[in-house]
């Protein structure tokens, strides 16, 4: 960047110059590394050192790793997170594909309504979910005292099927927005190819449409996963008797207090994120090549 | 052009299902956008296996015309018939055309083999056959062994080829093509416009060229279509259209014009050009015209000799150069006629030395031409 602002400067000036850009980021930098990489850092040697004897350990990871109740939870997690991306991206491509070919000047309002989840708090989200299908709330109000279709109330709340519901109403809007822009970037002329050549709509979806939009769909579907993975408020409050990763860390931090199995754990769950974006960027790297 | 014969049979490869070529016969074919009208009860028939150029400036409606050729636009009235039998309500995948698109529309995660056998596939023809016309086409393209290559490892001119190749080898019954040559360098497109007019030709499929590029239309087409404003003001074989332009517009579109308005003298044998100072310019027709009636009429600059004497029996305008530009094969000037109040354009085969004009800025000139050269053409 040096070189074209200051194309006439001998090169040996461009150096103070780099040097002084990277000032500006310092504050940032630095805000990151005290606040984020030294406690993750923190974390890390917490699960590798035995509290009692101050030695070096990997008996936490081994207990994580073998222990079929820990298997268990992280096997919950990645089927809940492997589900909740399966059903955002079944209900987001459809959306996606309208916003992008049909929605026409009613992108905006589309894309507004995809995004107002998102600006909404949370608590308040969660909270709302649980209004709907509480014992006497809106649905089984609606069921049983309006329309008398059942006798008893249905037991809604506290259920994997709502837990994954309010995940996927959240992650859609990411998922669309991610296919979105992959499907925008889509020469229609080479639909129309495909369509001269003899392939019919359904046919040239397959062929070409879809093909040409597995990038986004690749990154919607690991966004999505990722945080499904890591989510945790949605989990508390509609749980439904589902155990994953982040409520069992919660649980050794608050009630064993068993800070070094937590920590464990944290690593374990940020491994599979990395890992995930690991592979996000391989198959962006390997379509861009 | 390369001969035909020479290649019939020989090293062609031939189509499998090569039928008989289909005419396409449009008739009446109007489209509108809400208020603004693309293509008007337009007229255009392709005899089969001619190509036809459909020229015109932007925004004329040729590629409007053309879309509703392939079925992506429905019009509002007319027919389209594709040897005979009426397509409108035919979807495109199912009308049996061929096209290439300006910037080639090769599916990128496919391989040129896969590219070139799409449409193939599509029509259910069995894997033995596929590739063995696959082979064909990429033999005809001169792309041997490059079928396992993605287009994005290809030129320009290779995926170009590779396009066409895609549409063709499903033998289409008509070839659509939308600025074929656009995206290619200057050199480069001229040779493709010898390549795919012979393979045209060698295959005998009815094709519609969609240009805005006039060199393009004159050089490949069997006739050309020149279109303004939805309407085509006249068709006719490029030398027809170069050489007798029916509108000012086609005059003026096709080349440079040099047009002048005026009036038939009273004899009806000469345009009376007013000029300035209240006298006039007379310059003698080919054809005698009504004494008294307005006139546009046009001289091609090629057709204008540029000396400093006076010729005998032809028309003589005195000038003053005011512009020459050297470009490569001819030169260009520009002369100023007094009185007429405006410049003459004239073309001069270069035939003085290297990067020379043979007639310097404010040299005094006469522009001779004969009355045949002269034009008359519609003022609109």
């Amino acid at each position: 960047m040096t070189e074209f602002t200051l194309p006439i400067a001998p090169r040996r000036r461009a150096r103070p110059l780099a040097m002084r850009s990277v000032y500006l980021i310092a504050p940032a930098a630095l805000f990151l590394l005290f606040f984020f990489v030294l406690p993750l850092a923190d974390n890390a040697m917490r699960s590798f050192v035995d509290e009692a004897t101050g030695a070096f350990t990997l008996a936490r990871y081994a207990a994580l790793l073998t222990d079929p109740f820990y298997l268990r939870i992280m096997g919950e997690t990645v089927l809940l997170s492997a589900g909740v991306t399966v059903i955002s991206l079944i209900i987001g491509y459809p959306v996606a594909y309208f916003l992008v070919r049909k929605a026409g000047r009613w992108s905006a309002l589309v894309i507004f309504l995809l995004i107002a989840p998102l600006l909404t708090s949370i608590i308040m989200r969660t909270f709302g979910w649980q209004v709907l299908f509480a014992r006497k709330g809106l649905v089984n109000n609606l069921l049983v005292n309006q329309l008398g279709l059942l006798e008893q109330p249905l037991r809604l709340t506290n259920s994997v099927e709502i837990t994954i519901a309010a995940l996927v109403h959240v992650l859609v809007p990411l998922m669309v927005l991610s296919i979105t822009s992959v499907l925008q970037g889509i020469d229609r002329r080479l639909e129309e190819s495909a369509q001269i050549l003899g392939a019919n709509r359904l046919r040239t979806f397959w062929e070409v449409t879809l093909p040409l939009s597995l990038d986004g769909i690749g990154t919607g579907a690991i966004l999505v996963f990722m945080i499904a993975n890591g989510s945790f408020v949605t989990l508390v409050l509609l749980g439904g008797g589902l155990q994953t990763l982040p409520l069992m860390i919660y649980q050794q931090f608050n009630t064993t207090r068993d800070f070094g199995m937590a920590s464990a754990m944290s690593m374990i769950l940020l491994v599979i994120a990395i890992a995930c974006l690991w592979l996000q960027l391989r198959i962006v790297r390997r379509r861009g090549a | 052009m390369i001969s035909t014969t020479a290649h019939n049979g020989v090293d062609a490869p031939r189509p499998a299902r090569a039928g008989p070529a289909s005419d396409l016969v449009l008739s009446g074919v109007s489209k509108s956008y809400g208020s603004s009208v693309a293509v008007r009860h337009l007229d255009l028939s392709i005899e089969a296996g001619h190509l036809v150029a459909l020229l015109g400036p932007s925004g004329c409606g040729k590629t409007t015309t053309l879309r509703i050729v392939a079925g992506f636009e429905t019009p509002d009235t007319g027919e389209v018939r594709i040897g005979g039998v009426d397509v409108i309500d035919l979807p495109p995948h199912r009308r049996s055309l061929g096209m290439v698109f300006q910037n080639y529309s090769l599916f990128p995660h496919r391989t040129v083999a896969e590219n070139i056998g799409f449409g193939l596939r599509m029509a259910g023809v069995g894997r033995a056959e596929r590739d063995a016309r696959i082979q064909s086409m990429l033999d005809l393209i001169k792309l041997e062994g490059r079928g396992d290559t993605y287009p994005s490892q290809l030129s320009g001119g290779q995926q170009q080829r590779v396009a066409l190749a895609r549409s063709l080898v499903v033998n289409p019954k008509v070839l659509l093509l939308d600025e074929p040559l656009g995206a290619l360098d200057r050199s480069l497109r001229e040779s493709m416009q010898f390549e795919i007019r012979a393979m045209q030709q060698r295959l005998g499929i009815t094709t519609l060229l969609v240009t805005h590029d006039q060199e393009e239309a004159l050089s490949m087409a069997d006739r050309v279509a020149v279109m303004n404003a939805g309407r085509i003001l006249q068709v006719g074989a490029p030398s027809e259209i170069y050489d007798r332009p029916q509108t000012r517009f086609v005059a003026e579109f096709l080349g440079t014009s040099n047009i002048l308005e005026g009036r038939a003298s009273s004899d009806g044998r000469a345009l009376v050009v007013p000029a300035a100072a209240g006298g006039e310019i007379v310059v003698p027709l080919g054809e005698p015209r009504t004494p008294g009636e307005a006139l546009t009429i046009s001289v091609r600059p090629e057709r204008i000799a540029l000396g400093t004497e006076r010729q005998p029996s032809v028309v003589n305008i005195e000038g003053r150069v005011t512009g020459a530009i050297f470009r490569g094969t001819y030169a260009a000037y520009q002369v100023e006629a007094p009185g007429l109040g405006r410049e003459l354009f004239v073309y001069r085969q270069a035939d003085g030395p290297l990067g020379s004009v043979a007639f310097r800025l404010g040299e005094s000139v006469v522009l001779s031409w004969t009355p045949q050269d002269v034009v008359v053409v519609a003022s609109e």
